[in-house]
């Protein structure tokens, strides 16, 4: 899809974090390709991926570092958020040390993040009601408290997936109309429309 | 010619496995067994597009289009070729000629004094290594690897049960390896019937528990997983596997890549940025002024060997040569598949592109000669003594980096 003349695009960068399995990368698979695969490859290092989302008139275009959840891959994370417009921290609704694992990261990105990071916070595996362990309202409260966006998901099922991508979207072009971008240590990169345009067209299909 | 040789050359001894895993079938790879949405029509153009469903030469299902089954095809008959080269030196030289003494170019195992050198030693050495670099044939391998690599002499230092009874000594034993790798099995390669299947999970899963009982320290690292599914498959059987694996992590490459912080890993970026500007200084000038950092998409590469990201012979091929030369291979490897690209590279202006073109080329790299010929050919040689300076030099940064970010980290409280 190449966005029609005159509408511009913009760049952002997304990384998602969460714990081993939470399903990050069913997440991102479900938004840029609309599948879902019972058993993902488990995700080394990091794994790249871009995909447009239209917003009103406007164009964003996601680059999103889908990262490796193992412990000890955490070395390698700031790589992946640094300069991030937004972060997915995702977790398992039917694991609490997932949980507590989103907050560990929800707590780095503040610590270490850009202050104008757009912050998400995923409860995915939603479909999975029987074995939920991690209630919604502690999720939310949680949410609220740290300034994120909360949403249960499913990547099998689809539910809220587009949204929570979508919903980004909408706060990356609120907070660019808000403030100066280059003020803001730029999270959103206006580049010429032309190069734009074919960058799009060659990746999101 | 064909009388010379002392086995038979057929497909059979290319996929040995057929033998012994009767879930493996190979169909050749010119038999696409899905072809694409719309009716194909005639012609180059639309065929070279058409993406097809095809069987590689490791039993990998796996999609691409219908130049790189031809491809595959040509690969598949001078891998024939190569194995009659083999097998001619086995007739001429004897057969395990390989198994002798060697200087080696690998540090440690097999290494022999300089008074006992004989010019045979000499003349194999090279030879060999000649040999490797075109490839080693499938069916050889097993035993070519545990040879040239060290395997074979690090297993020879330990009683003979030493895999059964380690084996023995983990069963009903729970950890957080095994909690993970538990959870990695279906996830490893689900792409491979017999990774898939229910035997072949259970034998990654003895090799990979078995080696975090070996090695606490390393324990179970993600990206093993690949590795030692691809080694099971090459080697055929588990133990081969296991000291494959072994060897890899003790001998074979930088120490630390996949214990808890991966600090060899940060290591090797380093070293591989550093070289990147040396030999191709055009694309990391390129690169840096768009403020892209090649490790981004070289972590990868190093901790999965390539496994991911390359077809599985070509992986293979590559593995050939690390095991005869060692861990700088890997450098050569990351640098030639960003060197063919150059112009292409020097070209783009956006992150996600530079990504995309990588990925791609290295996905379609069915040809492992062209890649190493890039690698070896193009690149220019590197001497072992600079890359363990560069090594030394990056060490002590990346450890103190580590260690200040832990505790800085470690002193943000958790609200739990
Ligand atoms: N029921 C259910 N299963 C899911 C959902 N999302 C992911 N899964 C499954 O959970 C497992 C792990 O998913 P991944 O997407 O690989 O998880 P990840 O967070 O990327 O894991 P790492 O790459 O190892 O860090 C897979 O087997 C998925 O099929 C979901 O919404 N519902
Ligand atoms: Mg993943």
């Amino acid at each position: 899809m190449a966005a029609s003349a005159g509408s511009k695009i913009r760049n952002a960068k997304l990384v998602l974090l969460g714990d081993v399995g939470a399903g990050k990368s069913s997440l991102v698979l479900r938004f840029v390709k609309g599948q879902f695969v019972e058993f993902q490859e488990s995700t080394i290092g990091a794994a790249f991926f871009s995909q447009t989302l239209a917003v009103n008139d406007e164009t964003v275009k996601f680059e999103i570092w889908d990262t490796a959840g193992q412990e000890r891959y955490h070395s390698l994370a700031p790589m992946y958020y640094r300069g991030a417009a937004a972060a997915i921290v995702v977790y398992d609704i039917s694991n609490q040390a997932s949980f507590t694992r989103a907050k560990k990261w929800v707590q780095e990105l503040q610590a270490q993040g850009n202050q104008n990071t757009v912050v998400a916070l995923a409860g995915n595996k939603a479909d999975l009601l029987e074995a939920r362990e991690v209630q919604i309202e502690e999720a939310k409260t949680y949410a609220q408290e740290n300034g994120l966006f909360f949403m249960e998901t499913s990547a099998k099922t689809a539910t809220n997936v587009n949204d929570i991508f979508y919903e980004i979207a909408k706060r990356l072009l609120q907070g660019q109309a808000a403030q100066n971008p280059q003020a803001a240590g730029m999270v959103l990169s206006q580049r010429p429309n032309e190069r734009v345009v074919s960058a799009a067209s060659c990746c999101s299909s | 010619m064909f009388g010379i040789q002392p086995r038979d050359v057929s497909d059979d001894d290319f996929n040995p496995r057929r033998r012994r895993w009767s879930l493996w079938t190979t169909p050749p790879a010119s038999m696409p067994t899905t072809s694409h949405t719309s009716t194909p029509r005639k012609g180059h153009a639309n065929t070279y597009h058409m993406s097809v469903k095809f069987e590689d030469l490791c039993g990998f299902m796996v999609e691409g289009n219908v130049d790189d089954v031809n491809v595959l095809n040509e690969v598949r008959e001078r891998i024939r070729e190569q194995g009659r080269v083999w097998w001619a030196l086995e007739a001429s030289k004897g057969a395990n000629w390989y198994l002798q003494p060697r200087i080696s170019s690998n540090g440690g195992q097999g290494v022999i004094s300089v008074t006992s050198l004989k010019l045979s030693v000499l003349t194999n050495t090279v030879t060999l290594r000649r040999l490797i670099r075109k490839g080693v044939p499938p069916a050889l391998r097993p035993k070519v690897w545990l040879s040239v690599s060290g395997a074979a002499k690090k297993r020879s230092t330990v009683p003979e049960t030493y895999y059964d009874e380690l084996i023995r000594a983990t069963e009903g034993k729970t950890t957080p390896a095994t909690r993970q790798i538990d959870h990695d099995l279906p996830r490893t390669f689900p792409c491979h019937p017999w990774l898939n299947s229910e035997e072949g999970q259970a034998s990654l899963r003895r090799v990979l528990v078995g080696y975090s009982f070996r090695d606490s320290e390393v324990g179970y690292c993600q990206g093993l997983n690949y590795v030692a599914a691809l080694l099971l498959l090459v080697m055929k059987t588990e133990e081969d596997a296991f000291w494959m694996l072994a060897v890899l992590l003790e001998n074979v490459l930088v120490s630390d890549c996949y214990t808890d912080t991966l600090s060899g890993c940060h290591v090797e970026q380093r070293v591989f940025k550093d070289l990147l500007a040396k030999k191709c200084p055009r694309i990391a000038a390129h690169l840096e002024a768009m403020g892209f950092d090649v490790s981004l998409v070289a972590t990868e590469w190093f901790l999965c060997l390539f496994s991911k990201t390359l077809p599985s012979e070509t992986t293979l091929r590559v593995w050939d040569v690390l095991f005869n030369e060692g861990a700088k291979v890997l450098f050569h490897v990351a640098l030639a598949i960003f060197k063919m690209r150059e112009d292409d590279l020097l070209r783009i202006q956006h992150i996600g592109d530079v990504i995309d073109v990588l990925q791609t080329t290295a996905h379609h790299l069915y040809e492992p000669d062209e890649l190493l010929t890039f690698a070896f050919d193009k690149i220019g040689s590197m001497t072992t003594n600079t890359i363990t300076k560069e090594r030394k030099r990056h060490e002590t940064v990346v450890m103190a980096e580590l260690d200040q970010r832990t505790r800085r980290l470690g002193s943000l409280k958790m609200d739990a």
